[in-house]
């Protein structure tokens, strides 16, 4: 111990730490922090956001004949958009949340498989349908409209979960664009989810950066 | 007012500011914390015992999956010491005016304590 104080010492030649040096350093520690472990609400905001617009407008312009692309090949790329954002936010919370125990790993967790079950229950719904030959237009207009309600629940839990207020509304306006979505009928909501769900949730991306500059500034 | 001086060096300081910055209750495992503060572990080591020994940080033994994993956390006094030491620097820096209740004088730098590592 004695000899681990003296080695300590001798390897802080820095110990002159004057107060404004001291809160620079911590303002400095705090930003890398919130960088490097935080999860960006922007990023995963963006990341899906772009596969509802494109996937969601791809499929109501293949359904429109407006592209020379049928619903075979459109619903494909809108599955790899999907498939795309779930990687990426798989990806970017399990880099942000490595090696962070306690609280609220395991309330991120319980979250986490919050919108496993949900999509576990989708997916049954649907292969069930399947099973009682559902038309392949059912079949769209459940999958258009039931996954979309889910993100939208699981987005204002979420924002009630961790006091998000912009969480919680984009959630609220998902499921209001769902049921607006719903009203409209097949074909047209596929373009009602492209423009108001894909747009407000890459509104919400731009709310949620905003608001993390003004924290980050606040923080100093 | 004094800087809490178990706080007060560069290493130690950016440990309890990485720890705090996390909500109550968290913990880190000794490798991320590691990445976050850029120390070595022979270090960062040293300062976690420290602080440890003041009773601002716990170290847990725990498992992640069957790897064996450190973790590390701020305690609830040593994230009282840390705010107390966040107000202390601000009292330091931006002394409230004279003629106000509060005895804050500015102080200089010179009446920071004594670095704790130069005790016997």
């Amino acid at each position: 111990m004695e000899r681990d104080e003296r080695s300590d010492s001798g390897a802080e030649a820095d110990l002159a730490l004057d107060p404004a040096a001291s809160e620079a350093l911590i303002a400095e520690q705090r930003a890398r922090v919130t960088a490097q472990t935080a999860v960006d609400a922007t990023f995963l905001f963006t990341a899906w956001g772009v596969a509802w617009l494109v996937g969601f407008g791809l499929l109501w312009a293949a359904e429109r004949e407006l592209i020379p692309l049928g619903r075979e090949a459109a619903l494909p790329v809108f599955f790899v958009l999907l498939v795309g954002a779930g990687v990426l936010t798989a990806v970017h919370i399990g880099r942000r949340t490595a090696g962070v125990l306690g609280t609220s790993a395991s309330q991120g967790a319980m979250y986490g498989w919050t919108w496993v079950a949900a999509f576990g229950g989708f997916a049954a719904l649907d292969a069930a349908l399947v099973r009682v030959d559902a038309s392949p237009t059912v079949l769209a207009v459940v999958g258009t409209v039931v996954p979309p309600l889910l993100v939208g629940a699981l987005y204002m839990a979420g924002g009630a979960i961790w006091s998000d207020r912009t969480q919680f509304v984009l959630g609220a306006w998902i499921c209001a664009v769902t049921v607006v979505a719903a009203v409209v009928g097949w074909p047209h909501m596929l373009v009602v989810m492209a423009l108001a769900g894909g747009g407000g949730m890459l509104t919400g991306a731009l709310v949620a950066r905003r608001e993390r500059r003004g924290d980050g500034r606040s923080a100093r | 007012m004094t800087l809490d001086p178990v706080i007060h060096t560069p290493a130690r300081l950016r440990i309890m500011t990485t720890l705090t910055a996390l909500p109550d209750g968290d913990r880190l495992t000794f490798p991320r914390l590691q990445s976050l503060l850029d120390a070595t572990a022979g270090n960062l080591s040293t300062h976690l015992r420290r602080l440890e020994d003041a009773g601002y940080v716990e170290t847990v033994k725990g498992h992640q999956g069957r790897v064996p994993s450190t973790q590390v956390g701020a305690t609830r006094a040593g994230r009282l010491a840390f705010e107390r030491y966040v107000t202390a620097l601000q009292a330091l820096l931006r002394p409230v005016p004279a003629g106000s209740a509060v005895s804050t004088a500015p102080l200089p730098p010179a009446t920071v304590a004594p670095i704790p590592s130069e005790d016997p």
